[in-house]
């Protein structure tokens, strides 16, 4: 992982309050998203996120699990 | 100087030093917690009557729960820690222990008898069989009318915050004694400024109380000069805010630092915040009585200048502990213009739940900011934005603050290891995210005018639109809030009882705090004289409140024009029911 789970799990607390207001702002630019879309929107990041943190830094899944030799 | 007490002291915990105090503070944080427990259910309770989403209670009950969540938390749990915090602070930091300890166990004695009575006399609404009353909210001025019992309770509890005041003072003039050509430790002097101010603010809440409330409560004087008695209340009502942060500045300055694994940034920028704080948390009161008609807009004017001087030391605070958890990260390795903060401690909940408390703290900070301006200050007085506002400020910065810090605290003053780290993570972040759904709900509703205090606002029949979203996602996301708190709240109160019965005391970290980068060797020696800032606060008063006052006596009476008060209540007498239905259905 390129994160510690605790850090990963702070990241995606972190992230509520942006959601939250990034809805609120948007609606300000005339953009109103309904509460669906923005749990849509929410849980496509936080899964980006996740597969950002679980993916291997390098890029190379087989490397990584087959460790140094 | 601090770093060399630090080691003398390396691997010891507070009980080891300090056993005797460790136990008052023990029994001051238990205090305070008991408070949270109480007064945290009863705004779940609140929130779902008001939501409209669980109503077991009667709309006039709405107001007693209300006055007990308020006083139990804004006053109660937050004062209890703050004693308990302070008393830790002054004592680690002089290295010595206080001077007499029958008398600090006194006070805190006293607090616990106010608040008992307090307790009582608010629950008293609600049970029968106690003949008491007090729904009066946490802000308590006329014409709203309390028990006596409720006032002498106040009385009580504040009296005893003095006397810790004077335990801490006392404490340090015998430290000076031994050591006259020390500087002031900054933890105790962080205790000493914030003490003064509190002496100042709260003179006039007990001038309020002394010499109009409870003499009108018990029937001793026939009315009361309402106005008079809501600015006493506010003067001391926007200090008593600084008072609950002072304590989650001191661990923002003190021990985030040393938590991110690097020292204090800047021990005389520390100082400087505290003595700003010293000089502005009390002339600024009147920006609560913006709308109060009574008082002429200049004074009005000169209370939001003094209110705006104090963003100053909250930026200083903010570039201060920012930078110094900076420091602690690139000495942990961090790199990069963003990427140091990858190298905080993240998985540390004391750490973690400062950190998200200082971040919502700014975001409180600027609406705190639209609070203080008197033209905007207008479109969200007395709306649900202003409750949105004080639960990012003392329902989080400060609350959050504190319960990190009961982490680390608990098993300093019981010798006793942290039940569990990683419920003590996930009850941080989840009190954060709680937070976040109720209070955007909340700024968002008051922007658009829904009242705070009210027990079952209606919204149907008609059309209206708050911003962004209907009447009914708010709600959800207040009761959401709500119940995510609630359990957060609950995972906080499991760690700290299974903490104290836990057998594990290895590990237990050492009782010390961070150490400087500029020490207050670099600070100029005035910084210190706390008579010298005491004056100059003291003068600030003088011209912020004596005109206001003067002229609110002189159009109002110094007892007012015969307001007798109530006391708040409905009576759902059948008859009565049966009356006003006739009236309109002849």
């Amino acid at each position: 992982m390129r994160i510690s789970k605790g850090a990963l799990l702070v990241v995606i607390a972190v992230l509520v309050p942006f959601v939250v207001e990034f809805r609120t702002a948007l609606s300000w630019f005339g953009i109103e998203l309904s509460v669906l879309e923005s749990l849509v929107l929410g849980g496509a990041v936080v899964l980006a996120i996740v597969l950002w943190a679980v993916w291997p830094p390098n890029g190379n899944a087989e490397a990584e699990l087959s460790g140094p030799n | 100087m601090e770093v060399t007490r630090m080691s003398s002291t390396a691997s010891r915990t507070y009980l080891d030093q300090f056993p005797a105090e460790a136990k008052v503070i023990k029994a001051a944080f238990w205090s305070s917690f008991m408070a949270l427990a109480i007064g945290g259910l009863l705004g779940l309770v609140q929130a779902l009557h008001r939501t409209d989403v669980l109503r077991f209670i009667d709309p006039a009950d709405y107001y007693t729960v209300l006055t007990a969540h308020g006083v139990l938390l804004a006053i109660t749990f937050t004062i209890f820690f703050l004693v308990g915090i302070f008393t830790w602070a002054v004592t680690t930091s002089l290295d010595r222990g206080v001077v007499d300890i029958r008398f600090t166990w006194a006070w805190y004695i006293m607090m616990v008898v106010g608040t008992i009575l307090v307790g009582v006399s608010i629950l008293g609404g609600v049970v029968d069989a106690i003949p008491t009353y007090a729904d009066v909210l946490f802000t308590f001025y006329a014409p709203l009318q309390a028990h006596p019992a409720f006032y002498v309770g106040l009385v009580l509890f504040v009296v005893g915050s003095w006397l810790a005041g004077a335990d801490w003072f006392r404490t340090w003039w015998a430290w000076r004694k031994e050591n006259p050509d020390e500087r002031i430790p900054l933890p105790t002097f962080m205790a000493l400024t914030t003490t003064l101010f509190w002496y100042l603010c709260t003179l006039g809440v007990a001038l309020s109380i002394l010499v109009f409330l409870l003499p009108w409560s018990l029937g001793i004087v026939d009315s009361v000069n309402p106005l008079l008695t809501r600015t006493l209340f506010w003067y001391f009502g926007h200090a008593v805010v600084y008072f609950w942060l002072m304590p989650a500045y001191m661990m923002w300055y003190i021990m985030l630092p040393k938590l991110s694994g690097g020292k204090l940034f800047s021990d005389p920028l520390a100082r400087v915040v505290f003595v700003l704080f010293l000089l502005l948390s009390t002339p600024v009161g009147i920006h609560h009585q913006y709308l109060d008609p009574g008082i002429a807009e200049g004074y009005k004017f000169i209370a939001m200048t003094n209110t705006m001087f104090l963003l100053l030391p909250s930026l200083l605070t903010a570039f201060t502990v920012v930078a110094s958890m900076e420091h602690g990260a690139r000495q942990r390795g961090g790199t990069g213009y963003l990427g140091w903060l990858k190298a905080l401690p993240w998985r540390d909940p004391v750490f973690t739940g400062m950190a998200l408390a200082g971040l919502m703290f700014a975001a409180a900070g600027f609406s705190g900011m639209i609070n203080a301006g008197m033209n905007i200050n207008y479109l969200v007085h007395n709306s649900w934005w202003v409750v949105g506002h004080f639960h990012l400020t003392v329902g989080t910065a400060v609350a959050l603050t504190f319960m990190a810090a009961a982490y680390w605290f608990i098993p300093q003053v019981t010798g006793k290891a942290l039940w569990s780290r990683q419920l003590a993570l996930g009850q941080v972040l989840l009190w954060f995210v709680g937070m976040t759904f109720m209070s955007n709900a909340m700024h968002r509703s008051g922007l658009f005018g829904m009242p705070r205090r009210t027990a079952e606002p209606q919204y149907q029949g008609f059309n209206f639109e708050p911003a962004v979203g209907t009447v009914g996602e708010i709600n959800a996301q207040v009761a959401l809030g709500a119940v995510l708190l609630t359990v957060a709240l609950a995972m906080f109160l499991l760690n700290m009882v299974l903490t104290s019965f836990n057998d594990d005391s290895d590990s237990l970290p050492a009782n010390t705090y961070a150490g400087t980068l500029s020490g207050p060797e670099d600070s100029p020696a005035v910084l210190d004289n706390l008579k010298l800032w005491t004056a100059i606060a003291v003068v600030l008063v003088i011209v912020g409140y004596t005109l206001p006052l003067a002229s609110i006596v002189d159009s109002g009476g110094l007892f007012g024009p015969d307001i007798s008060g109530f006391q708040l209540a409905i009576e759902t007498d059948p008859a009565l029911v049966l009356e006003s239905v006739r009236e309109v259905m002849p």
